[in-house]
C-alpha cells in the first residue's frame, strides 16, 4: 500500500476514533503548536502546484451538497498571468476560508453566522433571512444564496456532515492530484503535517497562522521564456 | 447524496439539536465556545434543510467495483447504489488509475478496501445525471416521417427484429415505394460486385459502425458482424479518436503499438505536444495529469507545453510554446536537426544494431538506425532493407533475411544480429556475389537527410515560433535523457499530412534513447490475462466465418490489387489516380472514409448500416456533410441505430434500438492505455437495466438485439450449443451474461487468481447484480471470478512492469526507416510515400497547401476537449453545464482589438466548407496563439434533447415520461443547444465529392487545418 493512501486512511481512522471517544490531547510532537481546545481544528491546505483546474472538486461538491443551480460552495478561478508567449493559465480553488474574524459574521444583522470552536464558520438557516449582506461582505466570493430556500446564504462547511461520519470533505476525496490536503491542526498527520512544517504555515513561535483555515501553497513555477 | 430525488419531499425542517451528550459528534466539533456569537446550543444546518445526506457507504447501500465510461480513460469506479438507484460514484483504490499509480495491495480484503477514499474526475461523478437523463430512450423506435424529419413511433420488439431481419416494403405507409433489403437478403456469399470479386461477398454490404466501443462489447459485436454474419465492415472510430499520433507510432513501431507516451511516474522531463494533460488524455486527468501535477509539486518532473492553446497545464509548465496548428512536424524536425547537429543524440545506443546489444546498454528496445537500405532505383529491392541474401544468395539458412549493418571497426557488411556496433551515419556502394553494385544508406543517414531538408530557421518559420525556442526545447529534452519523453496525443498530427508530423515527434524519443524504459516513451503493459480461451472458448464456434474482401473504407487494402487499377492501367497507362484514396498502410478504424465510401458508393454500395453509440454528424470534422448521406435511402437503404438517445445522427435512422448505459450493462474487460501499466479492469452493472424488456425478461440492449437478430436469420454463433468448453461441452448464448461471465471466468482462471474467501464471496453475491448468473460457471471458477469482481479487475503495480529500468512488456525495436511504408504508393498520385522523416505542410488531396489556398480565411480553427466533458454525449451532465453553460470562441485579445470585437460579442465563424457559418460568443484571452480561434467540442447540440421531436407515446419512450413529453412532442431543454460545435466548420475536399478531408497515408481526419473568418453577428 502506498504511503499516501495509508496516511489518508489513518486520517479517517483518527477522525473516526476522535468522534467516538472524545478529544485526544493536543499533539505531543515537539515544536508543534499546542491548542488549549480539546476539539479538532480543521484546515485545508491547497497546493497550487498540484491543482490542474480539472473541476473534479467542484463537481464532487455539487453532487454532495446539491447546491442551488448556478451556485457553488467551491469553484475554480482561472486566471491568465503574464503576456504572450510567457502566459500561464492558472487555476485556483476558492471556498470559504473560515476566517478568524469572519467578515460575513459581522455583516449579518441577524446573528445567523457563527464560528464553531473547531474553527468552522456556519450559518443558522433559522435565523438567516436571505438578505445577502454576508455574501457581499465575503472577501473571497465564497458565499452564495439559495433561491430554493428564500435566498438563504450558504458556504462551504468542510462537509461537516461527512466529517461526522469519519469521511473526508467531498472535494478532498475527489481531487486526483491531492491538491487539497485536509487535516486537524491540533493533531497533524502525514502529508498534512509535512506541509504545515515545510510550507511556512507556522509563525516564529511555531504557532499556526489561524487567520484562515484554507492555506494556499503558492505557485513556484517561472516560465523560462 | 440523494440527487434526483424529489426535493420537496426531503422534509428536513427537522431541527438539529447539538446536544452536549458525549456521543454527539457535533458536540465534539465545539458547541458554543467563546468565539461563536451564537450560544451554540443549536442551529439549523443548511444541509438539513436542503436534504443532503453524507455520501459514502450507508448500511443499506450496495457497492460495485466497476470501470468508468465517463470517457474512454478506463479508471476504476466504486458505484454506490441505494434502493436500486445509482447514488454516487467514487474511485476504486485497487486501480492504479485512481491512486496516482500506487494502488492498495491487490490482496487487501475487499471489505477493508471499501472504506478507502479514492478519487475520480467530475465526468465519473456525474454518471447519475447521464444514467437517469430524462432524454434516454427505453423502447425501440421506428421512423414515422422522412429521414431526419424527427418523427418516430414505438415498435414491438418482435416486429423490430422481423423487419430488420427480413426487410420488405417497410415504409410504404409513409409513401416510400421501395423494398428494403433485410439482413437475411445480405446473408449471401455472392460477390458484392461481380465485376470486382476482390471486394468480397455481398455480406460486406452490411456495415456496422461503432462509436464509443470498448473491449467486451467489441468482442460481442465482432462475433456477430465478422464471424457470424461474415462482413468485413465492423468499423471503429480510431480515426476521429486520434489517428494522427497513432499513425506516427504505427510507422515508428512497424504497426506493433500505436500508443506510446511519456511515463508520468518516472519521467524527469516531458514534452507535451498536442496533449491536454490536465483536462483530457487517456489515461485521463485522474491518472496522467494527476501524476504529473503531484510529481511537479515535488520537483520531480518538468514539462514544456507545445500547443496553439495555452491550456491548464501551462500553470506548471517550464514554457508554453504557442505553435502554429498543423506544424507539430516542423517543430519536431527542427528539434531533430538541432539534436543531430549538436550530437545530442545517444550515439552508442543508436549504434546498437539489435535487441541484445541495446539491452546490454540498459535499453529495452533498439533502433534500426544502422540497418542498411537499398537506395539504388534499379535494384529489384529498391527502397527495401538490404538483406544478407541480397549480398550472398548462399547465406546460411535462416539468416538470409537478416538485415545488414556495417560493422564498426572493419566496416564490413554483417548480419545485424551478429554485430556488436554498426556504423551509424553512412552510405556505401556494396558489391554482391555476382559483382553487381548496390548503393545503400543507413536508416540514420536517410532520416538525417529528411531532417536536413530545411534549416532550423525554416522549420521555426513553418512552426511559427522563434528558432531559439526550438533550440532550447531540444537542449532541455536531450539533457534529461533517458528520463525524457514526448507526450503527444490527439492534437499532434490529427490533420491532413499529420502522419509524418507525428512520426517525427515519435523519433525524438529514439534519438535520446528513452523508448520503452522507465521514465521514457512507453507503450502499454497490456491486459492481465486473455478472455478468449481457457475454461471456455469464446472465439471459435461451429460454422464460424472469416470475413474477406475489402473494407468500404479501403483500410489495409492496396489499390494496385484491384480490378479498377488493372482496368485503368490498361487504358491510361499508370492506373492512377484511384477514384478515392486507398489506405494500405494504416492502423485503420476509418469511420470517416467508411461514411465517405458509403456516400460515394465506392468501392461498393452499402445496403444496411448499423451504428452503435455513435454520433458521426456531430463528432466528425465535417460530419455535417453526412446528413445528406444518411438522409438518402439509395446510399443507406436501411439504417439501424443502437443508442441511449436520439442524437444528431440517428435522427436519420430507420430504427433506433434502446441501449443500456454503463451502469446497467457494457460488460467489459479493459486493458490500460499507454504508458507502462498492466491490468484488466472489469466492468459489470451496478443497477438493473432501465430499458424495456422482451417477453422472456431480457433487457432491450445491444446484446439482446444481436442475439435475437441472429436467431431470426439463422446465423451461427448464437443460440444453443455455441460456446465450447475445455471439457468438450457446449453452452448456449441467449443472453449477454452467457458470453461475458464466461469471458470473466477465463480471465480470472487464466490469471491464476485464488478463490474468494467466504465473506468476500458474500459481498459480491449481495452487491453485484451479475452474481445472479453465477450458475453459468463451475463453482470454483465463480469463486475466482468473484475475487476479481470484488476488486473491479486484476491490477499489477507500476514496479511490476519493470526489470530495473527495462520495461518487461515493451517493443523490441523501433525504426527510423519503415520498409513497408517506403514501398507503399499514394493511390492518387502513384508516387511512393517517404519511408523516413519528411516535412510535409498540410495540403488537400490535390496537394494544394491549405494555408496558401485559404488565405481569405485569416484564422486557424483549433478544437479541444474540456475537463468536464467527453466528446459528444456528456451534454446530459447537468453539473458540467452549470460550470460552463456554453462554450465560447476563444480569440487573442489583440486580434479581437484589431477586428473591433470585445469579450462577449456574438460572432459568426465562416469557413470555406461552411460559408453560412456557425454562431458563437467571443471570449478574449491571452492563452490562444494570435491568428487562431479555439473552440471546444461538447456544446452546440441540436439533438439529445436540444430540439423537439414528434414521438408517438413518448411518455413511455423517454425515461423522463411526461416531464419531457406532451402533446405528442418531446419537450426540449434549451440548455443543451447553447454554444457551438466546431466540427460544423471543418473543410471538405472539393476534389473528392465534398467529403471530409483526410490524410492520404493513414486516413486521418482533419481536426486542425480549417481556417475561418470571424465577423460580428448581426
Amino acid at each position: 500500500m502506498s504511503a499516501d493512501m495509508s496516511s489518508r486512511r489513518d486520517l479517517l481512522k483518527g477522525a473516526g476514533i476522535f468522534f467516538l471517544s472524545m478529544a485526544r490531547p493536543g499533539s505531543a510532537r515537539a515544536g508543534m503548536p499546542e491548542f488549549s481546545e480539546k476539539v479538532p481544528q480543521w484546515a485545508m491546505i491547497i497546493d497550487l502546484n498540484r491543482c490542474m483546474g480539472c473541476q473534479s472538486c467542484v463537481i464532487a461538491c455539487k453532487a454532495e451538497n446539491e447546491t442551488v443551480r448556478g451556485g457553488f460552495l467551491t469553484r475554480i478561478v482561472s486566471k491568465e498571468v503574464g503576456t504572450c508567449p510567457s502566459v500561464r493559465l492558472i487555476s485556483s480553488p476558492v471556498l470559504c476560508h473560515h476566517c478568524k474574524d469572519p467578515k460575513c459574521l459581522f455583516a449579518c444583522p441577524n446573528g445567523a453566522i457563527f464560528k464553531l470552536s473547531c474553527g468552522m464558520v456556519v450559518t443558522d438557516w433559522e435565523r438567516c433571512t436571505g438578505d445577502g449582506n454576508c455574501v457581499k461582505a465575503c472577501p473571497h466570493g465564497a458565499r452564495i444564496q439559495d433561491s430554493r430556500f428564500g435566498n438563504r446564504a450558504d458556504a462551504c462547511d468542510f462537509c461537516l456532515h461527512r466529517l461526522e461520519k469519519g469521511l473526508l470533505p467531498a472535494c478532498v476525496e475527489a481531487c486526483p492530484s491531492r491538491a487539497r490536503i485536509f487535516g486537524d491542526l491540533t493533531n497533524p498527520q502525514g502529508e498534512f503535517l509535512s506541509y504545515i512544517e515545510d510550507m511556512g504555515f507556522l509563525d516564529r513561535d511555531r504557532r499556526v497562522n489561524m487567520e484562515s483555515r484554507v492555506l494556499y501553497v503558492p505557485l513556484t513555477a517561472k516560465m523560462r521564456c | 447524496m440523494k440527487r434526483g430525488k424529489n426535493k420537496e419531499k426531503t422534509n428536513s425542517e427537522r431541527r438539529r439539536f447539538v446536544k452536549t451528550a458525549a456521543l454527539s459528534a457535533l458536540a465534539l466539533l465545539g458547541e458554543g465556545r467563546a468565539e461563536s456569537r451564537q450560544d451554540g446550543r443549536f442551529w439549523k444546518d443548511p444541509r438539513e434543510i436542503q436534504g443532503v445526506e453524507a455520501s459514502g457507504r450507508k448500511a443499506d447501500s450496495r457497492v460495485v467495483h466497476s470501470v468508468c465510461l465517463g470517457c474512454n480513460a478506463r479508471c476504476g469506479n466504486r458505484m454506490v447504489v441505494k434502493d436500486g438507484r445509482l447514488e454516487g460514484v467514487e474511485g476504486n483504490p485497487y486501480h492504479p488509475y485512481n491512486s496516482l499509480g500506487a494502488p492498495i495491495n491487490y490482496s487487501t480484503p475487499a471489505a477493508e478496501a471499501m472504506s478507502l477514499p479514492s478519487p475520480v474526475c467530475g465526468k465519473a461523478i456525474e454518471a447519475p445525471e447521464y444514467v437517469y437523463s430524462p432524454y434516454r430512450i427505453l423502447q425501440p423506435l421506428k421512423r414515422a416521417g422522412r429521414r431526419g424529419e424527427g418523427k418516430f413511433e414505438p415498435i414491438e420488439w418482435d416486429q423490430l427484429i422481423k423487419e430488420i431481419a427480413f426487410g420488405g416494403r417497410l415504409f410504404a405507409h409513409l409513401g416510400e415505394d421501395r423494398r428494403v433489403a433485410g439482413l437475411k437478403d445480405l446473408d449471401s456469399d455472392a460477390p458484392v460486385d461481380p465485376r470486382a470479386p476482390e471486394l468480397g461477398p455481398l455480406r460486406n454490404a452490411f456495415v456496422f459502425m461503432t462509436g464509443r466501443l470498448q473491449h467486451g462489447r467489441k468482442a460481442f459485436i465482432d462475433r456477430f458482424v465478422k464471424n457470424s454474419f461474415g462482413s468485413i465492415n465492423r468499423v471503429g472510430h480510431t480515426d476521429i479518436c486520434g489517428l494522427g499520433f497513432r499513425m506516427g507510432n504505427f510507422i515508428f513501431t512497424e504497426g506493433k503499438q500505436v500508443e506510446l507516451k511519456a511515463d508520468p511516474w518516472g519521467a524527469e522531463y516531458i514534452l507535451v505536444l498536442g496533449a491536454n494533460i490536465y483536462s483530457a488524455l487517456q489515461p485521463g486527468v485522474n491518472t496522467y495529469g494527476a501524476a504529473v501535477a503531484k510529481r511537479y509539486s515535488e520537483n520531480r518532473v518538468r514539462f514544456t507545453v507545445v500547443d496553439p492553446r495555452g491550456h491548464e497545464a501551462t500553470a506548471h509548465a517550464d514554457a508554453w510554446i504557442p505553435i502554429k496548428p498543423g506544424q507539430d512536424g516542423a517543430f519536431a524536425m527542427g528539434m531533430i536537426r538541432w539534436i543531430i547537429e549538436n550530437r545530442a543524440y545517444n550515439m552508442e545506443y543508436l549504434c546498437a544494431p539489435n535487441a541484445g546489444e541495446a539491452r546490454a546498454l540498459g535499453n529495452s528496445a533498439y533502433v534500426n538506425a544502422t540497418h542498411l537500405v537499398i537506395t539504388d532505383p534499379g535494384h529489384p529491392n529498391y527502397r527495401k532493407f538490404l538483406r544478407m541474401s541480397d549480398l550472398r544468395p548462399d547465406t546460411k539458412k535462416g539468416n538470409g533475411d537478416a538485415y545488414v549493418v556495417l560493422s564498426q571497426g572493419d566496416g564490413l557488411p554483417v548480419p545485424f544480429n551478429e554485430a556488436r556496433r554498426g556504423c551509424l551515419d553512412e552510405e556505401r556502394v556494396l558489391i554482391d556475389a555476382q559483382g553487381r553494385r548496390i548503393a545503400v544508406k543507413t536508416a540514420f543517414r536517410l532520416m538525417k537527410q529528411g531532417a536536413m531538408e530545411y534549416s532550423l530557421e525554416e522549420y521555426a518559420g513553418f512552426a511559427g515560433v522563434e528558432r531559439a525556442l526550438i533550440e532550447q526545447t531540444a537542449r532541455e529534452f536531450s539533457s534529461h535523457a533517458p528520463r525524457a519523453a514526448v507526450c503527444q496525443y490527439h492534437g499532434a498530427g490529427n490533420y491532413v499530412c499529420g502522419t509524418y508530423a507525428a512520426y517525427a515527434v515519435a523519433v525524438l524519443n529514439a534519438l535520446v534513447g528513452s523508448v520503452e524504459t522507465r521514465g521514457g516513451y512507453m507503450s502499454s503493459g497490456g491486459g492481465a490475462a486473455t478472455w478468449k480461451k481457457g475454461l471456455f472458448d469464446l472465439k471459435n464456434f461451429p460454422q464460424r466465418r472469416r470475413p474477406g474482401g475489402i473494407r468500404i473504407s479501403r483500410a489495409k487494402a492496396a489499390y494496385e490489387n484491384t480490378t479498377e487499377f488493372k482496368r485503368k492501367k490498361a487504358t491510361s497507362g499508370t492506373g492512377y489516380p484511384a477514384r478515392r484514396p486507398w489506405f494500405p498502410f494504416t492502423k485503420g478504424g476509418l469511420c470517416v472514409e467508411t461514411l465517405s465510401g458509403i456516400d460515394q458508393q465506392y468501392p461498393y454500395g452499402c445496403k444496411a448500416l448499423f451504428t452503435y453509440f455513435f454520433n458521426p454528424v456531430y463528432s466528425i470534422p465535417g460530419g455535417y456533410r453526412f446528413r445528406e448521406t444518411l438522409a438518402d435511402p439509395d446510399k443507406v437503404p436501411l439504417h439501424v441505430s443502437i443508442d441511449v438517445g436520439i442524437n444528431e445522427s440517428n435522427l436519420y435512422a430507420d430504427y433506433i434500438v434502446p441501449d443500456v448505459t454503463y451502469a446497467e450493462g457494457h460488460y467489459g474487460w479493459l486493458s490500460p492505455h499507454a504508458p507502462a501499466l498492466k491490468f484488466t479492469g472489469i466492468r459489470t452493472p451496478c443497477i438493473e437495466p432501465l430499458t424495456g424488456q422482451t417477453e422472456d425478461g431480457r433487457p432491450f440492449c445491444l446484446e439482446t438485439f444481436l442475439i435475437d437478430l441472429a436467431s431470426a436469420i439463422g446465423l451461427p454463433g448464437f443460440g444453443d450449443s455455441v460456446i465450447p468448453d475445455s471439457n468438450g461441452g457446449h453452452h448456449s448464448l441467449h443472453r449477454a451474461e452467457e458470453f461475458y461471465l464466461r469471458g470473466f471466468a477465463n480471465i480470472a482462471c487464466n490469471a491464476g487468481l485464488p478463490e474468494a474467501a467466504p465473506d468476500e464471496l458474500g459481498l459480491v453475491e449481495t452487491n453485484y447484480p451479475v452474481a445472479r448468473h453465477k450458475n453459468l460457471l463451475p463453482e470454483s471458477a465463480w469463486k475466482k471470478t468473484a475475487y476479481m469482481l470484488a476488486r473491479g479487475g486484476i491490477f499489477k503495480t507500476y514496479e511490476d512492469v519493470f526489470e530495473g529500468n527495462l520495461f518487461r512488456h515493451g517493443l523490441e525495436r523501433v525504426v527510423l526507416y519503415n520498409e513497408r511504408l517506403a514501398v507503399t504508393k499514394n493511390s492518387l498520385s502513384g508516387e511512393y510515400f517517404p519511408g523516413t522523416l519528411k516535412y510535409l505542410p498540410p495540403a488537400d488531396s490535390l496537394g494544394r497547401i491549405i494555408d496558401s489556398r485559404d488565405r481569405d480565411y485569416p484564422f486557424h480553427l483549433v478544437t479541444y476537449k474540456l475537463n468536464i466533458h467527453t466528446q459528444s454525449r456528456t451534454v446530459w451532465h447537468l453539473l458540467a453545464l452549470e460550470i460552463l453553460p456554453e462554450n465560447r470562441v476563444l480569440m487573442h485579445e489583440e486580434d479581437a482589438g484589431l477586428l473591433g470585437l470585445k469579450n462577449g460579442d456574438r460572432v459568426r465563424l465562416l469557413s470555406r466548407g461552411n460559408p453560412r457559418g456557425v454562431q458563437g460568443r467571443l471570449k478574449t484571452v491571452r492563452t490562444c496563439r494570435k491568428g487562431c480561434v479555439c473552440v471546444s467540442f461538447h456544446y452546440g447540440h441540436t439533438q439529445l434533447g436540444a430540439s423537439s421531436l414528434m414521438v408517438k407515446d413518448g411518455n413511455k419512450v423517454f425515461l423522463g415520461g411526461e416531464k419531457v413529453w406532451a402533446g405528442g412532442k418531446l419537450l426540449p431543454d434549451p440548455a443543451f443547444a447553447r454554444g457551438l460545435n466546431p466540427n460544423y466548420l471543418s473543410n471538405l475536399d472539393e476534389s473528392l465529392g465534398d467529403t471530409p478531408m483526410v490524410d492520404l497515408v493513414g486516413g486521418i481526419p482533419d481536426f486542425s487545418t480549417t481556417r475561418v473568418r470571424v465577423v460580428r453577428d448581426q
